[in-house]
């Protein structure tokens, strides 16, 4: 028997939406867009004892100026969103464990597959409100940094093209979020599914780099498995006009030529994301809940 | 296989659980039926909770099944568990949110909960006046009588307690008693679990005696007072009166008590029993029906001293 689905998700969101955490985590969304858009973007173009060339001066720009500054805002918006998503997802699954208000659920009949898909539903949406949310509240610093320096930057893009921006950047955060989800399904502990998302973040980061220095065939091969290097092949597609770069964010990473095609990226990131639901489904469903 | 009586709302036939070496539930078979209060009883550690657990579908038996509401829970678990509501020990509210989202939360998962139905349920436990404070301000008793509304928002035919009574005060537990009474005079089952003698010989029709996993005994609260039922007296000469009455061929035993002398005799010959005596110039200070507790039965039963009684 299918429960009322409508209602339980008004239910999630409800729960959530009387946590203080969700608010936390926007807040530090809303501060990292701050934080780009006026200080590596609009307070290094200011400055005017900046030896930056012209060149330079003109990227700079690129990282604060619509329509530039939304790849860019994106891309920054992923590596932070990819970690609080994380945390809030632990956070949600994790108390649900330490309440005892996960069995309450199952006590009323729900099964355990519609309490995690339902779980999921609900945490995608909130996930999707906060950090839209977060994402047009860096948009409108744009807009205000914009009108300060007065100048264009050139370029255009679609609504289209734009809401495809979007939709691929909020793709990339699913696998860290379904890691989230996996780790404190199996742990049953918050503090282990944050640190261990959060740890997985920082050590892909670090092993991407140990592969990239080694420079074997054996090295490139096991970076291309690593979410990250697919989730910079996906967000390169992410570019405003032709060229290698879109802004200064992405001069010290790859060049999209040495990134897999981002529609293998996809199907890696989707694997990744199956493996995680498939441990999360399995774990539960035998689980026995005391 | 569903059950066919259909008096029995619940059932579990042979069930075990087993957690390595330790076997916490042997082969149990237990009966409860509508609109009885059965009493689940034993020590602590003695399965209660991995029983309630196993039959609510938290935890996978080793062996045997369980029938609910004449369903096999093997494959109508979620069905059977929509007419069923249940109080497992431990926490399990949000302690961020008031008492009243607390239920909007539980009546979501119920297609049929009103709002009308919560204000009903708060007023039933008497938290309607609290019913906007958050949880993490409530007492013990109030969490208690919140998770007791939760779990009759759906209006359930049977109702599965574990150790509700845990933390509370006296008062708390004999208001929580009462309410269990109520409600098991509007036709539900209810099924508890509990390690407090009195608690169960108070609350409860049926009792189920349950030690190390095993379940000893089955019996209705009434038959074992019956069973247990003696004539108590104080009398004048205590030595000759317990020689007159050993002598009597009706009297099954005499056994002395605090000065007063515990005869194991049916209760209609207390006439001739005090005849007796009066005969042998033994003359009655006192005489009085005495029944059977569940303490003593416990005692019998399981060799043990009864742990809250």
């Amino acid at each position: 028997m299918l429960l009322p689905a409508p209602r339980i998700l008004a239910a999630e969101l409800l729960k959530v939406r009387k946590r203080w955490l969700p608010y936390v985590l926007f807040l530090v969304m809303v501060i990292g867009a701050a934080a780009h858009i006026w200080l590596l973007g609009y307070a290094n173009w200011a400055n005017e004892n900046s030896a930056f060339d012209a060149f330079f001066r003109n990227e700079t720009l690129r990282t604060f100026v619509l329509p530039h500054a939304l790849p860019a805002l994106l891309q920054s918006g992923q590596f932070w969103g990819s970690m609080l998503v994380g945390i809030l997802t632990a956070s949600v699954v994790g108390t649900e464990y330490s309440w005892g208000t996960a069995r309450q659920a199952l006590l009323r009949g729900q099964t355990r597959s519609e309490y995690l898909t339902l779980k999921l539903i609900g945490l995608v949406m909130v996930a999707s409100v906060g950090l839209l949310a977060a994402l047009g509240i860096g948009i409108l610093f744009s807009l205000m940094a914009s009108a300060l320096v007065g100048e264009e930057v050139g370029g255009s893009i679609s609504f289209g093209a734009a809401i495809l921006m979007v939709l691929r950047t909020g793709y990339t955060i699913i696998p860290y979020g379904l890691l989230a989800f996996a780790l404190t399904t199996v742990s049953r502990s918050t503090t282990l599914g944050v640190a261990g998302s959060v740890i997985f973040v920082v050590l892909e980061a670090i092993m991407i780099a140990v592969l990239s220095g080694i420079g074997t065939a054996w090295s490139e091969t096991a970076r291309a498995f690593l979410p990250s290097h697919n989730v910079a092949a996906i967000l390169s597609a992410n570019r405003i006009e032709g060229g290698e770069f879109f802004s200064l964010a992405l001069r010290g990473q790859l060049l999209p030529v040495s990134l897999p095609d981002p529609a293998v990226a996809a199907l890696v990131l989707a694997l990744y994301c199956l493996v995680f639901l498939a441990i999360s489904y399995a774990v539960f469903q035998r689980r026995d809940l005391q | 296989m569903a059950t066919a009586d259909p008096d029995v709302v619940l059932r579990t036939v042979g069930l075990s659980k087993r957690y390595r070496r330790l076997l916490a539930v042997q082969d149990l078979s237990l009966e409860v039926r509508r609109g009885r209060v059965y009493g689940f009883l034993g020590p602590n550690g003695a399965g209660k909770t991995t029983t309630i657990s196993i039959i609510l579908g938290l935890i996978a038996p080793s062996g045997g099944h369980v029938e609910m509401h004449g369903l096999d829970t093997r494959t109508h678990l979620s069905e059977a568990l929509h007419r069923t509501g249940a109080i497992l020990e431990g926490q399990a509210y949000y302690p961020d949110l008031t008492a009243y989202d607390n239920l909007r939360v539980w009546a979501a998962l119920s297609e049929s909960v009103t709002a009308a139905r919560i204000d009903e349920v708060l007023e039933l436990v008497g938290l309607r006046d609290r019913a906007r404070d958050k949880m993490r301000t409530y007492s013990q008793g109030m969490k208690q009588r919140l998770l007791l509304a939760g779990s009759l928002l759906h209006d359930p035919e049977l109702i599965v307690l574990d150790e509700p009574t845990n933390g509370l005060d006296p008062a708390g537990m004999r208001e929580f008693r009462n309410l269990i009474r109520e409600l098991a005079k509007t036709g539900k089952t209810v099924f508890v679990s509990s390690h407090l003698l009195g608690e169960v010989e108070q609350m409860c029709d049926d009792v189920g005696i349950v030690k190390e996993g095993r379940l000893l005994t089955e019996e209705s609260v009434s038959a074992l007072r019956r069973r247990g039922e003696a004539l108590e007296l104080r009398v004048t000469d205590v030595e000759r009166a317990v020689q007159v009455l050993e002598a009597l061929d009706w009297v099954a035993g005499v056994t002395r008590a605090d000065g007063r002398l515990v005869v194991d005799a049916p209760l209609e010959r207390a006439a001739d029993l005090s005849r007796a005596l009066a005969e042998q110039h033994i003359y009655l200070h006192e005489l009085r029906r005495r029944e059977g507790s569940l303490e003593e039965f416990f005692l019998e039963v399981t060799g043990d001293a009864p742990a809250g009684a």
